[in-house]
């Protein structure tokens, strides 16, 4: 093959073949070529996004684990600590839903119990495009039964979602699966450092076939008209099979007989090693002819890029490889040892005898490409879409109540249940609250305290401003965590953006990805966990830029504040910062144009937090629930679903938002609310709160909600209106 | 303390929630594996829990029915032993031929999760004996209970219907949740109420069941 063939047929630019010219000292040949074409695609290296991600805020007294495992860990004390992380399956999803969806779950959870951390939790986060784009119904179903299939049979329960709907993702969806981990008292935090001259590389799981060949590579580009030839690239997923391997990977490092164990997820065998061998600073000697195998006639490049699924690398001394033979016998498993550990940092791999390639990892892991500023040049970002403070956010609409109901019904804000019912939220025994409040909550079951998990980022957020949007990924969640008495730790992120080549884009990333940094550093809340999926374009249009996020909360009682009014006769209050009014969702409902006053500041919104969930553990607060989209009509009307009503006056409410539209649809960051007991309200001590400004917006009771003189509507008619998902999916009802 | 053996087969994912349940009611749970027998004198209950047995290949509960295991549960329940299959569990037993009748794939042909009314029809002396009405949660495919019409009169005349859904959620024939056996001491039911032991679970009437 030619020099010209090679580069196009393994995706590498010539830039990057003079890289690995200069590292080797000479040209690559053999399986060198899918070595590095592999390695150093975008998936693998994360050559664009490197430069920027170092600088992510990632560190507090309580990351154990952070970049660079599989997963990050925290201590959450009284010897408990949680793995987890988020990651995107956008591409194959798109091509084939099904799997594609099912092999996110499959890959995020074995990232977390290959840490040792038995997986308690699953959460979602999607965008798909308008209910009428081409497909759209086919990849709706497809990747929710996907999630479906494969979380149910593993047995870990699905808490939390978000799912989005915008013609941006018409092309191009996005599927990002979020896992988290236990580890009990006494459990110990296993690694991917290979360590010990003479001990054992095993490999365990299932046969390796064709599935998945280049699939890291594929990630790696945008999509084009020839989608159906990319189907071959896509993992199919077995969930049983996985199930098995959680029960035996979780045995055999109970019983102390593994060095250190890593999954193989994207470019398979080939990552896995050269990333444990690396972080180990040791070397391996494998044999490929060794690997099981589904295909005997597959080639060594095959097997070294498949991506078939449910499979693991673990390394153990020579004298425990029997032990461990036999726990995985049990589950009707293999285990076979491929290779051994070497001294020198060398990784050589064979084929029956004959070396097929001896290299230092350092040079495909540590040593790949990071672009900086000269190569993935981005520009200084300037707010978007402002208007003056005095300027109208929203045009006057003269019928309050049909809006409501246009907000409640459209796809962007009717009920999800369709697609939650699918999900086993329950399975572990451990759930507090599912997938139908806002953040899904499990029990600690030693120190019996509540975990909690919320997804963040809200497109629409991003549409209008990226670094305001980026900022919002991580406030936004930390405030609904912080409203039921959570206090935020921790964070993963998944950031989904277009392609890194184009200068606009490029200045997206650094805007969102600064943005974000700067809030979990004043909220003290490390970033430890995340996958970055660029590319995401098809012929040429770019997905919104949507850096989505998992963020984990803790709180000391397994009871806290529900989302949906529960009593009548209380008080409610509105607790508000205001710092950014925009005209948000409903402008992009009422075809209206964005438009946004202020901005964002990360160290008072930090505060806001604070002060927020000491309010909500201080007092006897029953309900709360941060106003979102929709601004605070549609807010009111959801905290209506248990069926009790309120009654409004906004008459002291939000200076910012001036006219009667703005105070009902746009929307103000951040404001809460909360409803509590009569006299628990007349005990309350404001000065305690110096950092909320506290509003009676009313009080709770009776069957209908009524705002001003303005909307009077039976909560009967508002649960009905939420409820119309077959209105946008006939099909799928 | 009252000795109860929890059947774990390969797939199975509500073994430690059962674990659990057994343990807030004060009995002893022990694991018994499903490639081993055991013997019936050692234990006063067996509870078969849900999951995904064999990953519900070829049918669900199809291949666990014929695991080794289930010759002792046969021989255990033969002895009048109660024995409790809940989802997974419960198809096992319809498997087996320990109870009547069969689940398939839900009406809606989808998977669904969700909390569901329950009235009991017929008491069952070793499980919720003193339930008349509960709300459990159910999350299965096919928990859609079918029976011949000529079956169902039997069971229905013979006391054998022990939970009705009071809004059916699966097409299960004359809103069956949960049935028993002839003898009255094998139990099978689809919802789960071992999600459904505390109020921070969202209810509590799951821990009269055990």
């Amino acid at each position: 093959m030619s020099l010209e063939e090679n580069l196009k047929k393994y995706r590498i630019s010539e830039k990057e073949y003079g890289l690995i010219c200069d590292q080797l000292s000479r040209e690559p040949k053999g399986i060198e070529w899918a070595l590095y074409s592999a390695l150093w695609s975008e998936h693998c290296s994360y050559k664009s996004s490197k430069y920027h991600l170092k600088k992510l805020f990632s560190k507090s007294e309580r990351v154990l684990q952070s970049f660079g495992e599989n997963a990050g860990v925290i201590d959450l004390g009284q010897g408990e600590r949680v793995a987890f992380k988020m990651e995107s399956h956008n591409h194959p999803s798109f091509i084939e839903p099904y799997e594609g969806a099912a092999t996110g779950v499959g890959g995020i959870l074995r990232d977390i119990f290959t840490m040792g951390a038995r997986p308690v939790a699953l959460a979602n986060y999607l965008c798909f495009g308008e209910p009428d784009a081409e497909r759209m119904p086919t990849l709706v179903k497809g990747v929710v039964s996907g999630i479906s299939g494969y979380g149910n049979c593993v047995g870990v329960p699905n808490i939390s979602g978000q799912t989005e709907f915008h013609s941006s993702y018409n092309g191009n969806i996005l599927v990002n699966a979020f896992a988290l981990g236990l580890f009990r008292p006494g459990e110990k935090v296993f690694t991917s450092q290979a360590e010990g001259e003479g001990n054992l590389v095993v490999y365990v799981g299932a046969k390796t076939g064709r599935d998945g060949v280049h699939g890291a590579s594929m990630a790696s580009e945008s999509f084009d008209d020839d989608n159906e030839a990319k189907k071959p690239n896509v993992q199919i997923g077995d969930p049983f099979f996985e199930k098995l391997l959680i029960e035996s990977c979780i045995e055999v490092m109970e019983k102390g007989l593994v060095v250190a164990i890593q999954d193989m997820g994207a470019a398979g065998l080939t990552s896995s090693s050269f990333e444990m061998s690396s972080n180990g600073g040791v070397g391996f000697d494998i044999s490929l002819d060794k690997v099981p195998l589904r295909d005997s006639r597959m080639t060594p490049e095959e097997i070294l890029l498949s991506e078939s699924q449910e499979r693991m690398l673990l390394i153990c001394e020579p004298k425990n490889l029997q032990a461990i033979k036999d726990v995985f016998s049990r589950w009707n498993l293999d285990a076979t040892s491929i290779g051994t550990v070497t001294k020198e940092k060398r990784i050589r791999l064979s084929w029956n005898n004959e070396e097929l390639c001896n290299i230092d990892p350092d040079n495909l892991v540590d040593n790949a490409p990071m672009y900086g500023p000269e190569d993935r040049p981005f520009n200084e970002w300037f707010p978007t879409h402002r208007v003056g403070s005095r300027d109208k956010l929203l045009t006057d609409v003269n019928n309050f109540e049909l809006m409501l109901i246009k907000c409640l019904t459209d796809v962007r804000g009717c009920n999800r249940n369709w697609i939650f019912d699918q999900y086993d939220q329950r399975v572990g025994a451990q759930t507090i609250s599912d997938c139908s409040n806002d953040v899904g909550v499990i029990r600690l079951p030693d120190s019996e305290r509540a975990l909690s998990v919320v997804l963040g980022c809200r497109p629409y957020v991003m549409r209008l401003d990226s670094a305001e949007g980026g900022k919002d990924s991580i406030a936004y969640p930390s405030v609904e965590l912080a409203s039921l008495g959570f206090e935020p730790l921790a964070v993963t992120d998944c950031l989904n953006f277009g392609n890194p080549e184009k200068k606009e884009l490029m200045t997206e990333f650094v805007a969102s990805v600064q943005g974000m940094s700067k809030q979990c550093e004043a909220l003290k809340a490390p970033i430890i966990s995340g996958n970055v999926s660029l590319y995401n374009e098809t012929i040429e249009k770019n997905v919104t830029s949507t850096p989505s996020t998992g963020v984990v909360g803790l709180r000391d009682s397994v009871y806290g504040p529900s989302n949906k009014v529960k009593n009548e006769n209380e008080v409610v209050l509105m607790l508000s910062m205001e710092q950014l009014k925009m005209s948000g969702q409903f402008a992009e409902i009422s075809k209206q144009p964005m438009k946004a006053c202020g901005e964002i500041n990360a160290n008072a919104t930090a505060s806001f937090i604070k002060d927020l969930r000491t309010f909500v553990l201080d007092n006897k607060v029953s309900t709360s629930k941060v106003v979102g989209k929709f601004g605070l009509a549609y807010t009111l009307a959801r905290m209506c679903m248990n069926g009790v009503g309120m009654t409004i006056d906004t008459t002291n409410s939000s200076e910012l938002l001036a006219s009667t539209t703005e105070k009902y649809f746009a929307e103000s960051l951040y404001q809460v609310v909360v409803c509590l007991p009569e006299g628990d309200y007349k005990k309350m001590n404001t000065e305690n709160y110096s950092n909320l400004e506290i509003v009676k917006l009313g009080t709770t009771g009776g069957s209908k909600l009524k705002i001003d003189s303005n909307i009077n509507m039976d909560v009967a008619k508002i649960i009905e209106s939420y409820n119309s998902w077959g209105e946008h999916f006939e099909t799928l009802a | 303390m009252k000795k109860v053996g929890v059947v774990r087969f390969l797939g199975t994912n509500c073994d430690r929630d059962i674990w659990q349940a057994c343990e807030a009611k004060g009995y002893s749970p022990e694991w018994l594996w499903y490639e081993d027998g055991f013997d019936v004198s050692s234990y006063e209950a067996v509870i078969i829990p849900g999951g995904f047995s064999y990953g519900d290949y070829l049918r669900c509960g199809a291949m666990a029915a014929k695991s080794p295991v289930m010759k002792s549960v046969v021989e255990f329940a033969g002895a009048g032993k109660p024995v409790l299959g809940i989802c997974n569990g419960f198809q096992i037993l319809c498997e087996v031929g320990l109870l009547p009748g069969a689940l398939v794939k839900n009406t809606s042909g989808m998977f669904v999760d969700k909390w569901t009314e329950l009235k009991t029809e017929n008491p069952c002396q070793f499980w919720g004996k003193s339930v008349a009405n509960s709300r459990l949660p159910i999350a299965h495919g096919e928990g859609r209970y079918h029976i011949e019409p000529e079956q169902l009169e039997k069971i229905k005349s013979s006391g054998q219907v022990w939970l009705t859904y009071k809004d059916n959620p699966n097409g299960s024939v004359a809103d069956i949740a949960g049935v028993l056996n002839e003898n009255k001491n094998v139990a099978g039911l689809m919802p789960h109420p071992e999600r459904a032991m505390f109020d921070w679970m969202g209810g509590d009437d799951g821990f009269s069941f055990f």
